[in-house]
């Protein structure tokens, strides 16, 4: 190939090894960087995309052009005497189409630590797959699991790092520490919040209404974990982006529990019949 | 691969000692001496000019004692260009700190500032050390009149009377004399105890005003004064202590004489 | 929505913060503290853009910590304010500004009681009184009416909460609780929590 170097015949399209070009190659990893460094996450491929991603939202309906995210949700956590209970729909929509009816929205980071998944599900699992590493690497260095306060700080500085480049997260942490039962919500803006009783997603409206009307710290398990799984199944009768299995975990000194995983529907005919023998 | 040598000028000599450093040191042993005290109403710094050589133009006020800021003043030994672009450095620290912070900057921050970067060069490969020792006097809302004293190792400390350049030993020790037993003097005082140790451990048998530089700085009325004594000023203190030393002399002559006469 | 309230007297700086954490329409949290301690004698109040200002807000307080640890004193409220405001002022200009809108309080021997105002454009300036937020459109008129130079720390608590009772009378929005915090010579200290429950008794 030594003369084909000097006449510069290997420059000819018709020469390269792939259907890329050297160049495309090259810009094709840096987009690609992060499967090396998750923290090297591409921004959008234009300037500013702190502006122009909203730009380019907002013309959508001139344009043509709209990233449809996956959005709809609803999940919810609280306290209580007994730990900290999450509750979840499962459905992932993508503008008006369901993509799935069967989404793990709950993400298991390790035994004592659960995170809930609203907004962009890409984004959330993304990141969470990051700070289940971060969390693990914290577990080996210190010899000590990490603190959901620690744990959800990493997560809203990560956040606020991206805040504006068109990552959409909504999350809430449970975890159970020296501190005892935490929970934390942290969305993308940045936010990190830590509270008694959240609910995230656009049926998080519904969620709220159950949940504040049936909410008290003294509540017993069963009837804490009843009261998560109702009010998901409120959301998702009155909610069109939620719906599919309401799964409801239940996080304690000893680790969470996996309460229950129940089809909604089943679940409506149930409550309906339990209303009618009233 | 010159390099090798010459990229590392500070290394460790087999005893453990940095030789650049210290021969920085010795360079400014044989430069003009400077010399401060610290007094309860004020503090001075004084220095001795070598240059006095009669065509030198005489516009310029002040050779060796250099304004910081609002309330610094430091006045250096040892090699004159490197002392130019230490002290251009301090002006410029202690403007960057009143930029971030609105005040003016405490003392010892802008002197400890200035020491970081003299460290980093008996450290960093390539470099030499700055030939150069510093006095500063300085005024803060924190710990009031200090005296600074830093040398080409990046040390520094506080103090309430000291001296660098030629013959500082001497000196010190003379001040330590004269001020050991008293708590606190004036300003006036410390005046003349600046002329007084300049004349005994300069070289020249007699001191003139055109080899001493005196600076004061006060605080007056919530606002410091710095002010670099005028040639009559000098001259005065010059003349008060030729006239204290001639009485002490022949004092000492009459009481020779005496017990002479008694023997 | 949110509203920061600040007052000062001769020898105290007195802040007043909402405590609702809001998300698009949904209220997320009804006990949310803005109100920070940031030294001994040094609090800063933040509002604005959510995200930015628990960052921006732990940026600054970690910095005037680093300042105390490596000079052995702290720095002065009114060169905290500075700082803030320069820190802020740089990253107007950067690619990623910060939004936020702060009261920087503190009291110094020498120097005083201090209230600087910052906003998110890195406007600075120093008041007897002043707010943050629409609530603060309502409040300025009273504090004009019952400001004055020799003001107490009880009397200015009673100026909150004619505020605070103002605000809930005319703001469209619902701003039940409002977290208080007086710096003086004697440190920061928390006060009652001004509540509408309270208020009403």
């Amino acid at each position: 190939m030594a003369l084909a170097e000097i006449c510069k015949i290997s420059n000819a399209s018709y020469m390269r090894p792939t259907a890329w070009a050297t160049d495309d190659v090259n810009e094709l990893k840096s987009y690609a960087s992060n499967f090396e460094n998750p923290y090297t996450l591409a921004a959008p491929p234009f300037a500013n995309p702190v502006e122009n991603l909203n730009k380019i939202q907002a013309n959508a309906d001139k344009t043509g052009i709209k990233i449809e995210f996956d959005h709809g949700t609803t999940t919810l956590g609280f306290k209580f005497k007994g730990g900290v209970i999450l509750a979840v729909d499962s459905r992932a929509t993508g503008g008006q189409y369901i993509g799935s009816q069967s989404m793990k929205k709950i993400v298991e980071i390790n035994d004592f630590l659960l995170g809930t998944l609203a907004g962009g599900a890409a984004d959330c699992v993304y990141w969470d797959r990051v700070l289940s590493k971060e969390c693990r690497l914290h577990e080996l260095r210190n010899k000590e699991r990490i603190s959901v306060a620690a744990a959800s700080k990493i997560m809203a500085n990560i956040a606020h790092e991206y805040k504006g480049m068109g990552l959409s997260m909504g999350m809430m942490l449970a975890g159970y520490d020296k501190r005892g039962p935490g929970l934390y919500y942290v969305d993308s803006e940045g936010s990190r919040t830590a509270g008694n009783l959240f609910s995230v997603g656009s049926g998080s409206i519904f969620a709220y209404g159950v949940l504040d009307s049936g909410y008290d710290y003294n509540l017993e398990d069963e009837a804490a974990q009843e009261l998560g799984r109702r009010a998901i199944y409120h959301a998702t009768h009155r909610d069109a982006y939620s719906g599919g299995i309401i799964r409801v975990y239940h996080m304690t000194k000893n680790g969470f529990k996996v309460i229950s995983n129940e089809d909604c529907e089943m679940l409506h005919y149930k409550y309906q019949a339990e209303k009618a023998a009233q | 691969m010159a390099r090798r040598y010459d990229s590392r000028t500070t290394i460790f000599s087999p005893e453990g000692r940095l030789y650049q450093v210290e021969y920085a040191m010795e360079a400014i042993s044989h430069a003009g001496t400077c010399l401060g005290i610290l007094a309860e109403d004020g503090i001075l710094l004084a220095a001795e000019c070598r240059n006095t050589n009669k065509l030198l133009d005489g516009a310029v006020p002040s050779e060796k004692i250099y304004r910081l800021n609002d309330n610094m003043v430091c006045s250096v030994a040892g090699i004159t260009s490197d002392a130019n672009v230490l002290t251009s450095e301090l002006r410029l620290i202690a403007q960057r700190y009143q930029y971030s912070y609105g005040e003016v900057m405490p003392c010892e921050q802008l002197v400890s500032h200035l020491c970081d970067i003299k460290q980093a060069y008996t450290q960093y490969g390539g470099k030499r050390p700055f030939g150069v020792s510093l006095l500063y006097m300085g005024w803060d809302n924190k710990y009031g009149y200090q005296l600074y004293q830093s040398d080409p190792s990046g040390n520094y400390g506080g103090w309430k009377a000291t001296c660098i350049g030629n013959n500082f030993g001497a000196a010190i020790s003379m001040l330590k004399q004269e001020l050991g037993d008293k708590e606190n003097i004036k300003l006036a005082e410390a005046k003349d105890l600046a002329i007084k140790v300049l004349s005994k451990t300069l070289d020249t048998t007699k001191l003139t005003t055109e080899k001493v530089e005196m600076a004061t700085l006060q605080r007056i009325d919530n606002n410091t004064v710095y002010r670099v004594l005028d040639r009559t000023d000098v001259e005065e203190l010059i003349n008060k202590y030729n006239k204290l030393e001639a009485e002490a002399e022949a004092a000492k002559k009459e009481k020779q004489a005496q017990s002479q006469s008694k023997s | 929505m949110e509203t920061l309230l600040g007052i000062k007297g001769r020898d105290f700086v007195m802040l007043a913060a909402d405590t609702t954490h809001a998300r698009s329409i949904v209220v997320m949290k009804h006990d949310q503290n803005k109100i920070h301690q940031v030294s001994d004698n040094l609090m800063i109040s933040t509002m604005g853009e959510s995200g930015d200002t628990e960052q921006f807000t732990e940026f600054i307080s970690k910095n005037i910590a680093l300042y105390k640890m490596r000079n052995g004193y702290d720095l002065s409220p009114r060169s905290a304010a500075h700082f803030t405001r320069k820190n802020l002022a740089e990253y107007l200009r950067s690619r990623t500004p910060y939004q936020v809108f702060m009261f920087v309080a503190g009291y110094d021997a020498q120097e005083g009681p201090e209230l600087v105002f910052i906003d998110y454009l890195a406007n600075a300036k120093a008041l007897n009184h002043g707010g943050h937020g629409y609530g603060s459109m309502f409040t300025a008129s009273i504090f004009d009416r019952y400001w004055h130079p020799n003001i107490t720390q009880d009397e200015a608590y009673e100026v909150l909460k004619k505020c605070v009772q103002e605000i809930q009378k005319r703001l469209i929005v619902n701003l039940n609780n409002f977290n208080v915090m007086v710096v003086d010579p004697n440190g920061v200290k928390k006060l009652d929590t001004i509540m509408a429950s309270s208020l009403a008794a």
